[in-house]
C-alpha cells in the first residue's frame, strides 16, 4: 500500500519533470536571440558563429539536441554554461542554497507572523480587532512582493539604512564555507558574525517574499479556526473550564491547519517562484538571481538547469506537504 | 462564609435570556437541584431546554444575551464573579454530558489527554492520579481494554463507546452537578437503553445532582426524581415525577406524557400534543398573557 504510493508517486514526478524538460528545452530554442551570437565580440563573422555554434551543438535539430541533452542528464552531466563555461549541475547546486535558506526563511516568517494574526483574529472574532486585522491582512495581501522588496528599500536601505540592501553576507567577513548554507554552517562552526551577517541581509528579501503569504495565511486560517470553534469538542473544552486561547491553541489550531496546509504548499511554490524578481532587487546570490542572468545572457543549458531545479524543488514541496498532512491527520495515518 | 447543610447544588433565579432581536429565548426561569437528585427538563424541541444548560454551564450561543436573573452554584452567585473565576467555579463544579458523541471529541487528539488533560491542567491533579482515574472510570462504563482506548483516535471507536468515553469523562473530576443535554438522541435504539442505565448507575454511585434535558417523557420517568416542563422559554410546570405522570397540572404536559408510550399508561392510547393546545400557548406567549400560567391548566 505505501510502497504503491511511494512508486506512484516517484513515476508522476519522473514524467512532470521530463514534461518540464521538454517545453523548456523546445520554448527556449524557438524564442528569438542566439547566444552564440550574444557572446561574440561585434563584427564576429558568420563562420565564427557557425563555429561555435557546432561547438555547442545547436547546429543539430532540437529533437537531436534533445536527446544528446537526456543522455548526459542521465548521466548526470547537465552540461555546460555557455556565458560562465562552467558545469550547470555546480553552478546550479552552488547556489541552491542561497534559495532554500531565503524561502525557507520567507516560509518561517510567514507561518510565525500569518499564524500569530490568525490566532489573534479568532481569539478576537466578532469584535473591531478582527475586523482591522482583516482589513490590514486584505491591504498587505494586495502589495506583491516585490514592490514590498521596493518598499523596504526605500524605508530600512535609504530613510533610515539600518539593514544591508545588497548581497547574501558582508564581504569583510572571513570564512571558508564548505556548503553553501551560510546560515546553518555559521551555526554549527558556531560562527555567530556570520549568521548574523546573513541573517540580516536575508531580513528584508525574506520579509518582502513572506508578507503576501502571511496575509493569506492569516486570513484562511482565521476562517478555518473560526469554524473549527463552533464544533462540539471547543465547546467541551470551554465547559471543562479551558481558557479561549488555549481553547484555540490545544484544540483548534491542529483541526484548523489541516484545510491551511493545502494552500500553504501551493502558495509556497509561488513564493519560491517569487525569489527571481526578489533575489534580483536585494542582488542575492541565489537561484533566481542566476536564472535573470542566465535568460538575458540566452545562456540555453543553464536555463534548463535552473528550471529542472526548481521544478524538482516543486516536487519535493508538494511531497511535504502531503507527508505533513499525513502526521497532522490521524485518520490517514492508520490507513 | 458558612455552607448550610440542605444548600442546593444549583439554583436558577428568574433567568432571562433574549436575542439581540428581541426575542425572548428564556423567561423568568427557575428551578432548583438538590445534592443527588436528577431533574429532568422537559419541553418540544426550541423550547429553550438547552439554553438553560448551556446558561448555567457559561457557554450561551455568543448572539444569546442573558439579560437578567442569576444563577447559583451551591449557593454562590455566578453573575457576581469576574469571568475567569466564573470559568474555573463552574468547571470544578459541573461537567457536560453532550449530545453528540460523534463531534464532542477532538478527531485529531488522542482519547487518553482528552480525559486527563482536564484533571492535570484544570483540577491540578498529578498525571499519575489522573492516568488512574480515567482508566477506572472507563472501566467503570465497561470498556474493555481501557489502556488501548486512551491510545486510540476517536475515528477508530464506535457511538457508543465514544458517548461512554464522554460520560466517563464527565464524572472523572466528580463534579457536584451534570448537565446531560439529551445524551442519548443520537444514539441507536438499543444503545440508548445501556448509556441512560450506566448514566443513572453513576449518578446513584456518585450522588452527583445531574439536569438532565430530553423530549422523552419514558426516559424522564425513568431518571428523574423532579420534572421542569418548558414551554417557547417559560416554565410551565415544575413538580415531582410521580406527580406530573399521576396527576399533571397543565393540559400540555398531559399531552406530552400521552404522546410517549410509558410503562404505567397501559389503557392509554398513543396521542399527540393537539395542535390547538400548542397554537393556543403559543399566542399566550407572543401576548405575554397572564392567562398562560392558567390557559392549559384543567
Ligand atoms: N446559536 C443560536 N443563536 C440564536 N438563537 C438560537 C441559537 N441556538 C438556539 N437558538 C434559539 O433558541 C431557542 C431555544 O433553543 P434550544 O436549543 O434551547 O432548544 P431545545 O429546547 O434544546 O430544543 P431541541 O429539543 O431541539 O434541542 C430556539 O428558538 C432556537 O431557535
Ligand atoms: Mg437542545
Amino acid at each position: 500500500m505505501l510502497l504503491k504510493n511511494v512508486l506512484v508517486r516517484l513515476i508522476t514526478t519522473a514524467i512532470t519533470l521530463f514534461g518540464v524538460a521538454v517545453v523548456v528545452f523546445v520554448l527556449v530554442r524557438v524564442a528569438p536571440g542566439n547566444p552564440i551570437a550574444m557572446m561574440l565580440p561585434p563584427g564576429a563573422t558568420p563562420e565564427d558563429i557557425a563555429n561555435l555554434s557546432a561547438l555547442y551543438g545547436f547546429d543539430k535539430s532540437i529533437f537531436e539536441q534533445f536527446v544528446i541533452w537526456l543522455g548526459g542528464v542521465l548521466r548526470g552531466d547537465f552540461g555546460t554554461s555557455i556565458t560562465l563555461r562552467q558545469p550547470v549541475a555546480e553552478l546550479v547546486l552552488g547556489r541552491l542554497p542561497a534559495t532554500l535558506e531565503l524561502s525557507t526563511m520567507a516560509l518561517f516568517i510567514a507561518l510565525g507572523l500569518g499564524g500569530t494574526v490568525a490566532v489573534i483574529g479568532a481569539r478576537k472574532r466578532d469584535t473591531a480587532t478582527e475586523v482591522g486585522l482583516d482589513l490590514t491582512s486584505g491591504a498587505v495581501l494586495s502589495i506583491p512582493d516585490f514592490l514590498w522588496g521596493l518598499i523596504f528599500v526605500l524605508l530600512f536601505g535609504v530613510l533610515w539604512p539600518i539593514l544591508s540592501i545588497s548581497g547574501r553576507i558582508d564581504p569583510r567577513i572571513e570564512f571558508d564555507f564548505t556548503t553553501n548554507f551560510y546560515i546553518f554552517e555559521g551555526l554549527i562552526r558556531g560562527r555567530f558574525d556570520v549568521v548574523m551577517s546573513t541573517l540580516s541581509h536575508m531580513l528584508m528579501p525574506a520579509m518582502s517574499l513572506a508578507l503576501p503569504l502571511a496575509a493569506m495565511i492569516a486570513q484562511l486560517l482565521k476562517q478555518n479556526l473560526k469554524e473549527v470553534l463552533n464544533q462540539d469538542y471547543t465547546t467541551l473544552a470551554r465547559v471543562r473550564g479551558f481558557s479561549e486561547t488555549s481553547v484555540i491553541l490545544r484544540e483548534a489550531l491542529r483541526n484548523a491547519a489541516l484545510p491551511t496546509l493545502a494552500l500553504v504548499g501551493v502558495q509556497f511554490t509561488f513564493l519560491i517562484g517569487g525569489t527571481v524578481i526578489v533575489e534580483r532587487l536585494f542582488a542575492f546570490e541565489g537561484l533566481g538571481n542566476m536564472a535573470i542572468d542566465a535568460v538575458i545572457n540566452r545562456d540555453l543549458p543553464l536555463i534548463q538547469g535552473i528550471v529542472l531545479l526548481f521544478a524538482a524543488l516543486f516536487t519535493v514541496i508538494n511531497l511535504l506537504v502531503d507527508l505533513s498532512y499525513t502526521l497532522l491527520n490521524p485518520r490517514l495515518r492508520h490507513g | 462564609m458558612t455552607t448550610q447543610p440542605h444548600e442546593n447544588t444549583l439554583e436558577i433565579r428568574q433567568l432571562n435570556a433574549t436575542l439581540p432581536n428581541g426575542m425572548r429565548l428564556l423567561r423568568d426561569v427557575s428551578l432548583t437541584l438538590e445534592p443527588g437528585e436528577v431533574r429532568a427538563l422537559v419541553g418540544e424541541s426550541g423550547a429553550g431546554k438547552s439554553m438553560i444548560g448551556r446558561a448555567v454551564l457559561g457557554i450561551l450561543p455568543s448572539a444569546v444575551v442573558h439579560s437578567s436573573g442569576d444563577i447559583l452554584l451551591e449557593g454562590q452567585s455566578l453573575n457576581a464573579m469576574r469571568p475567569k473565576t466564573r470559568r474555573s467555579i463552574v468547571a470544578k463544579m459541573s461537567a457536560l454530558i453532550p449530545q453528540d458523541p460523534l463531534t464532542a471529541l477532538n478527531p485529531v487528539r488522542k482519547i487518553g489527554p482528552q480525559i486527563t488533560d482536564p484533571l492535570v491542567r484544570i483540577h491540578r491533579w498529578s498525571r499519575d492520579r489522573a492516568l488512574k482515574r480515567a482508566l477506572e472510570l472507563l472501566e467503570r462504563v465497561h470498556i474493555r481494554n481501557p489502556e488501548r482506548v486512551m491510545n486510540s483516535y476517536p475515528h477508530e471507536l464506535s457511538g457508543g463507546m465514544r458517548q461512554r468515553i464522554l460520560i466517563a469523562a464527565a464524572f472523572a473530576p466528580s463534579p457536584r452537578l451534570i448537565v446531560a443535554d439529551e445524551p442519548t438522541t443520537a444514539l441507536d435504539v438499543t444503545v440508548q437503553k445501556q448509556i441512560l442505565k450506566l448514566i443513572r448507575e453513576l449518578q446513584r454511585e456518585t450522588g452527583t445532582a445531574v439536569l438532565f434535558v430530553t423530549h422523552d417523557m419514558g426516559v424522564v420517568a425513568k431518571i428523574s426524581q423532579k420534572v421542569t416542563v418548558l414551554f417557547a422559554g417559560r416554565v410551565l410546570e415544575d413538580a415531582p415525577t410521580e406527580a406530573i405522570f399521576n396527576d399533571a397540572a397543565h393540559l400540555y404536559t398531559r399531552g406530552l406524557i400521552a404522546a410517549t408510550p410509558t410503562p404505567n399508561a397501559t389503557a392509554e392510547p398513543f396521542r399527540p400534543v393537539p395542535q390547538d393546545l400548542i397554537a393556543q400557548l403559543q399566542r399566550d406567549t407572543q401576548a405575554e398573557d397572564v392567562r398562560f400560567y392558567q390557559g392549559g391548566r384543567k
